[in-house]
């Protein structure tokens, strides 16, 4: 408990000294370890994800241990990040996410073999009755945020096709994509894409963030967008990442100020191939603490 | 982790989840003393199945020249490398690891992942020999011979115990009880690509464009209609025939597929080490290294070639090789009597009956009427 009060008041300090230098340029804190989230209110709005703002020097980072995801393979040797800066704030409709975490260089995907970086936030959907951290359990549902460089891109300029990917692709033609003849309806040319012929999430354009529900290991499924907005940037090794969501989402998870809840992450190096269960994760649910 | 059967190794292996057969096991048996690597069959497949978006590269079905080609780029030598020694028993029981029991606790297969580069070469090693260089022209008079390569058609082996479903994190691999055919779902799919880096064989691959994995359908809507799959029937060589495998505890000696394979030992599975019970088979190539056919088809490898070189004085045997590539349906039964061979589909109606030996019409070298030498090209 002393060492907790240490810490705190270490990091208070260096609040103060951040806050000291200008409430409109963005200064970046050196992070402390915690084991909650404090989540201030600001007279900002949170509708967009913007990494930068001035706002976040309204938000003491808390840094947090990743470990190994344990649980289920194939999973990493061990862990590839060490720890995530956490962030976070509210407008009271609102709240965001800032996500820190060192990755040594940005990776997008899009190429064969190729994964992206990424990060997740998990809420439980039953605030009283935490659900496991490992994505939940059958009757247990977690509500996920997920952002990766490639939904981003998505987002930014377009779902890529084949030629931005591999600019030197020499193809003659794809089926019913005739040149002088009339050509088929888009419907009838994705019939040759199965992922998008059938509706599968991934084989279409992101937003930037995915937001899904899972009961468990293998269970996660997209669901439709609550108004979640996502940003991030690499700059000097390392990811910052802004998401922004709803506080109160019906039907899946609620942040009211007051009342307590929790919040869970996972970071993956796309750079090591790292995707899916291949990721480092919170250790456990950490309460945020909404003011 | 389960202990499953596999009569492949003569042993039980360790998978990820309990034996469980299909009804039906679909299997091809390829024939490699035949195959002219025309790669019509590539090319059936790519046009029924692969020509989206993403599936530029993809070749479900391809033919690649041993010892020195390999699509993707040195697939097999990649793995048997990291699998160690794969020694059998004089019982022919395989005394290695296979690539779920080599696996560390933290993956579930043996596997490295292949990028976009090993993609490239479809072609590579293309009518390469193994066995040396040559300063002139070669005689080949004797078996096996010392200089020497042979044409490997290749489609999924939709295996008994697949690799690409053990290590698919979100279970969106399956294998259909009703014909054992292993397929992805394209509504689940995520595109980990954990199928891509797990599968030995290389036969599930990524599409960049619907971000999910794809592989080999085995042509499941003409199965299911008693028809054989377009890489079979389009076979210019005759060299395939796709049927249904029983494990050998249950096999039919009038089965085309467990003739060749459990009756006769003609036909071989291929890597049977990696340990998943593929279910391509072929007969091997009697010309080619003994040791080398051996690492690829295991110890039965010379019994079957000794099986082949008998095949003239079985007429059993050389009806049901007449049979091959004679229908485009499904032969689930097939006899011989009286010099013809008949197969027969799945309620027992005869599909088609071909005669086992042609007349044979011996001509004088000299073609007197055209003042000609006639050659003798087959
Ligand atoms: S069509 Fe038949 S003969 Fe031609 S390459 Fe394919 S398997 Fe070989
Ligand atoms: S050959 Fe590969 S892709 Fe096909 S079933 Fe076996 S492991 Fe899966
Ligand atoms: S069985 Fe069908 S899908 Fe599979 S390789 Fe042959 S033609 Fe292609």
């Amino acid at each position: 408990m002393l060492r907790l009060r240490v810490i705190s008041t270490a990091a208070a300090l260096v609040f103060s000294a951040a806050c000291a230098t200008s409430s409109t340029t963005f200064v970046e804190q050196t992070a402390t370890p915690m084991i909650e989230v404090e989540v201030p209110k600001v007279a900002a709005d949170l509708s967009a994800a913007d990494p930068f703002a001035a706002y976040w020097n309204a938000s003491r980072p808390a840094s947090f241990a990743l470990i190994a995801q344990p649980m289920l393979p194939p999973r990493p040797d061990h862990a590839t990040t060490d720890d995530i800066q956490v962030q976070a704030i509210h407008d009271g409709t609102r709240v965001a996410f800032r996500l820190r975490w060192h990755d040594a260089e940005p990776s997008e995907a899009g190429r064969l073999g190729e994964h992206s970086d990424a990060v997740a936030l998990q809420f439980p959907v039953v605030n009283d009755r935490l659900p496991p951290v490992t994505m939940g359990a059958a009757g247990m549902p977690v509500h996920i945020f997920h952002w990766r460089a490639q939904y981003q891109r998505d987002a930014e300029r377009g779902k890529p096709e084949i030629k931005d990917l591999y600019p030197n692709a020499s193809i003659d033609m794809y089926a019913m994509d005739f040149k002088e003849a009339a050509s088929g309806s888009t419907e009838e040319r994705e019939q040759f894409n199965p992922g998008v012929a059938l509706g599968n999430p991934q084989s279409y354009k992101k937003s930037g963030v995915d937001e899904l529900l899972a009961e468990g290991f293998a269970t996660s499924a997209v669901q439709a967008g609550h108004g979640s907005v996502a940003r991030g940037e690499w700059k000097d090794g390392f990811w910052t990442v802004v998401i922004t969501r709803p506080l109160v989402i019906e039907g899946a998870s609620t942040l009211r100020p007051g009342a307590s809840t929790s919040v869970a992450w996972a970071v993956w190096q796309g750079g090591l191939h790292e995707v899916g269960s291949r990721k480092c994760v919170a250790m456990n649910w950490v309460p945020l603490k909404v003011q | 982790m389960a202990n499953v059967k596999n009569w492949q190794l003569g042993r039980d292996v360790a998978y990820q989840y309990p034996e469980s057969r299909p009804k039906k096991q679909w299997a091809i048996v390829f024939d490699l003393n035949k195959c002219i690597a025309c790669q019509t069959c590539t090319l059936a497949c790519k046009t029924t199945w692969t020509s989206g978006k993403g599936q530029e590269y993809m070749l479900w079905n391809n033919v690649e020249t041993k010892p020195w080609g390999g699509y993707p780029l040195a697939w097999d030598m990649r793995i048997l490398e990291q699998l160690g020694r794969q020694d059998w028993d004089k019982n022919g029981a395989y005394l290695g690891k296979t690539v779920i029991e080599a696996a560390d606790d933290k993956e579930r297969v043996l596997h490295w992942a292949p990028r976009d580069e090993d993609w490239q070469y479809p072609n590579i090693g293309e009518d390469d020999c193994g066995g040396g260089t040559l300063d002139g022209g070669a005689h080949l008079r004797v078996l096996p011979h010392d200089k020497w390569f042979f044409y490997l058609p290749r489609t999924c082996a939709h295996c008994t115990y697949p690799a690409c479903l053990a290590a698919c994190p979100r279970k969106a691999i399956y294998k259909r009880e009703e014909d054992g055919i292993v397929l992805i779902d394209q509504e689940r799919c995520k595109g980990y690509g954990e199928c891509v880096r797990a599968c030995p064989y290389k036969k599930s691959m990524e599409n960049p464009y619907t971000r999910t994995s794809e592989k080999c359908v085995g042509c499941y809507p003409a199965v299911e209609q008693g028809v054989q799959p377009q890489c079979v029937v389009n076979c210019i060589g005759k060299i395939r025939v796709m049927g249904f495998i029983s494990p050998p505890w249950r096999a039919r000696a009038d089965n085309p597929v467990d003739f060749l394979v459990h009756e006769k030992g003609l036909a071989l599975p291929y890597y049977p080490q990696l340990g998943l019970e593929p279910n391509i088979y072929y007969v091997p190539p009697i010309h080619a290294d003994r040791q080398y056919l051996e690492q690829m088809f295991g110890p039965r490898v010379h019994e079957a070639i000794a099986r082949y070189r008998e095949l003239p004085k079985d007429p059993v045997a050389a009806g049901l090789l007449c049979l091959i590539g004679s229908t485009d349906r499904i032969i689930h039964r097939f006899d011989v009597k009286d010099g013809k061979a008949s197969g027969y589909d799945e309620a027992g109606a005869e599909l088609v009956t071909v005669p086992v030996s042609e007349p044979v019409i011996e001509r004088p070298p000299w073609d007197a009427r055209i003042g000609a030498i006639r050659n003798n090209t087959p």
